[in-house]
C-alpha cells in the first residue's frame, strides 16, 4: 500500500510548467479514453498547455487515470504509479467512474479498502482514491474535453475552482409559504398531471417550456365567459406560427386532457390522473 | 492565408450548448425534501438522511458522483432539482462537489415526536389535494398529526361514535 504522507504533506517545491502525462485505463468503458483523444486534436490542443502524452511511466509526472477501478488492474495502476519518478507524482482522475465509482459504485468488481461501508460517507466513496491519492478530480460522463482543459489549467494554476460545498439549512417554514403562495388559476393538482401527461408526449427536457405556454393559455380562456371555444381558438391561432410539429401536437393532446380532468373533478367523478 | 482553429478556451469563458446536461444544482426554496430524487438516481449520488432525533432531513447532493442522465430532473414534483450548462467541476478537494440541503420534520401536534417526512411534503399535498372532493375539515385535523396518532385518533373517534355504547355494555356483562 502506498504511504498517504505525500499526499496530504508537503507543497510542492516548484510551480508545475510542462506536464508529461502517461494514461491509464483502470476499466474505463471508454467514453473517457475518447474525450481525451479528443484534447489531444488541433482543435483543443492540450500541447500549448506543455500536457505531451508519454508512452512509459518513468518518463511522466502525472497518471491519467480513467474508470472506476476494477480488480484485475488495480496492481497494474499500482505498478504504473510507482514506476513514476517520486517527484511530482501527480494523479489526474478522470471521468465520475475514477472519481468516485459512479455508475459502477457498487459493482463486486471493484477494487476496495473495505467491503462495505458501514457508515454513510460523504462525500461518496470509491473509483481511484481507493488505491492511490488523488491531486484532481475531474468528473463527468464522460466529461468534455473543455472539461478536462479546465481541469488541467487548475492543476496548473491557470484557472481557479469554480464549486464549492454548498450548505442550505431552512429557517422557518414561512420561506417556502411565501413561494407557494403564487397560485395559478389552475388546480395544482391538474398541473402536475398536466406535466406528467406532458413527459409522455415530448420528454422531460421540453416539459415545462410547453407546459408554460398552455397554462398561459388557459389563464386567458379562463376569464373569458365561453372558456372552451376560447382555448381551442387560442391553441389553433398559436399552431399557425408553431413550426414544430411536436409541440403542435402536444398542445392538442393537453387541451382534451385538461377538460377531462376538471369536468370530472366538478362533477365528483372518478378519474384517472397521470400521476 | 491559414486560419487558427484552436480553441482558446481555459483562457477565454466558454458556454456550452442550451441542451448540454452539466451539473445537477437543487434550488434549496423550491425543494420539499421527498427523496423522489434518491430514489430514480442510478448512482446513488444523492442521499436523504434522517435524524428523527432532532427532526432534521438532509438531501445531500454529490456532483462527483452524477453521471448526468436527468433522471432526478424527470421525478422531481416541485422542479427543485434542474441539471444546468454549467460544465466546470474539477476541483482539488472532492468536499467541493457537495450540497446539502436542511429541512425540517414534522412534529406532531399531539404527541410531539418526529414523524418521517417534512413540514414541506404536508404543505405541498395540501396544495395538490383537490378540495372539491374531500371533507376540509376531518383533513386539517388529522394531516398535521404523525402516523402514529393519525392511526388512534381515528380509531378512537369511531368507537366514540358508534360503539361506546355497545362497547360499554360489553365490558360490563363481561365484569359481572
Amino acid at each position: 500500500m502506498v504511504s498517504l504522507s505525500r499526499a496530504l504533506g508537503s507543497e510542492r517545491k516548484h510551480k508545475l510548467r510542462s506536464v508529461r502525462v502517461f494514461h491509464v485505463n483502470s476499466g474505463a468503458c471508454n467514453g473517457c479514453d475518447i474525450e481525451l483523444l479528443d484534447i489531444l486534436t488541433p482543435f483543443y490542443d492540450a500541447e500549448r498547455l506543455g500536457i505531451k502524452l508519454v508512452s512509459t511511466p518513468r518518463h511522466a509526472h502525472a497518471l491519467l487515470v480513467t474508470g472506476p477501478l476494477t480488480r484485475k488492474t488495480a496492481s497494474a495502476v499500482l505498478k504504473a504509479y510507482e514506476a513514476m519518478p517520486s517527484e511530482p507524482r501527480i494523479v489526474i482522475a478522470i471521468g465520475t467512474c475514477a472519481c468516485s465509482g459512479g455508475i459502477f459504485y457498487d459493482s463486486y468488481a471493484l477494487y476496495r479498502r473495505i467491503e462495505r461501508y458501514e457508515k454513510i460517507d460523504v462525500p461518496r466513496r470509491g473509483g481511484i482514491s481507493e488505491l492511490i491519492p488523488v491531486d484532481i478530480y475531474i468528473p463527468g460522463c464522460p466529461p468534455r474535453p473543455e472539461e478536462i482543459l479546465y481541469g488541467i489549467s487548475v492543476l496548473l494554476e491557470l484557472a481557479n475552482e469554480r464549486l464549492t460545498k454548498q450548505y442550505y439549512k431552512e429557517d422557518s417554514v414561512e420561506e417556502y409559504k411565501i413561494i407557494r403562495k403564487k397560485k395559478s388559476v389552475v388546480n395544482e393538482r391538474l398541473v402536475l398531471s398536466l406535466r406528467e401527461k406532458t413527459r409522455h408526449i415530448i420528454g422531460y427536457f421540453d416539459r415545462d417550456r410547453v407546459l408554460k405556454i398552455f397554462l398561459e393559455m388557459v389563464e386567458i380562456a379562463e376569464k373569458c365567459e365561453d372558456p372552451k371555444n376560447e382555448l381551442s381558438r387560442l391553441i389553433e391561432e398559436y399552431c399557425k406560427k408553431e413550426k414544430d410539429s411536436r409541440i403542435r401536437e402536444c398542445l392538442r393532446i393537453l387541451e382534451k386532457d385538461y377538460w377531462r380532468l376538471k369536468n370530472a373533478l366538478l362533477s365528483r367523478e372518478e378519474v384517472i390522473y397521470w400521476i | 492565408m491559414s486560419k487558427i482553429v484552436t480553441l482558446e478556451y481555459p483562457l477565454k469563458e466558454l458556454k456550452a450548448p442550451e441542451e448540454y446536461r452539466g451539473l445537477p444544482y437543487i434550488d434549496p426554496h423550491k425543494c420539499i425534501g421527498c427523496g423522489a430524487c434518491r430514489n430514480a438516481c442510478p448512482s446513488d449520488a444523492v442521499m436523504k438522511i434522517d435524524d428523527i432525533k432532532n427532526g432534521i432531513r438532509k438531501i445531500i447532493l454529490d456532483v462527483g458522483r452524477c453521471i448526468r442522465c436527468g433522471r432526478c430532473e424527470e421525478v422531481c414534483p416541485t422542479g427543485a432539482i434542474k441539471l444546468t450548462t454549467i460544465f466546470e467541476a474539477a476541483s482539488k478537494s472532492r468536499e467541493n462537489h457537495i450540497e446539502i440541503i436542511e429541512l425540517k420534520l414534522l412534529r406532531c401536534s399531539r404527541c410531539g415526536r418526529y414523524s418521517e417526512f417534512t413540514e414541506r411534503q404536508v404543505m405541498f399535498a395540501l396544495d395538490i389535494l383537490p378540495r372539491e372532493a374531500l371533507e376540509v375539515e376531518a383533513l386539517d385535523k388529522r394531516i398535521w398529526l404523525c402516523r402514529d396518532c393519525r392511526r388512534e385518533t381515528a380509531l378512537s373517534e369511531a368507537v366514540d361514535k358508534e360503539w361506546k355504547w355497545y362497547y360499554g355494555k360489553l365490558v360490563k356483562s363481561t365484569w359481572e
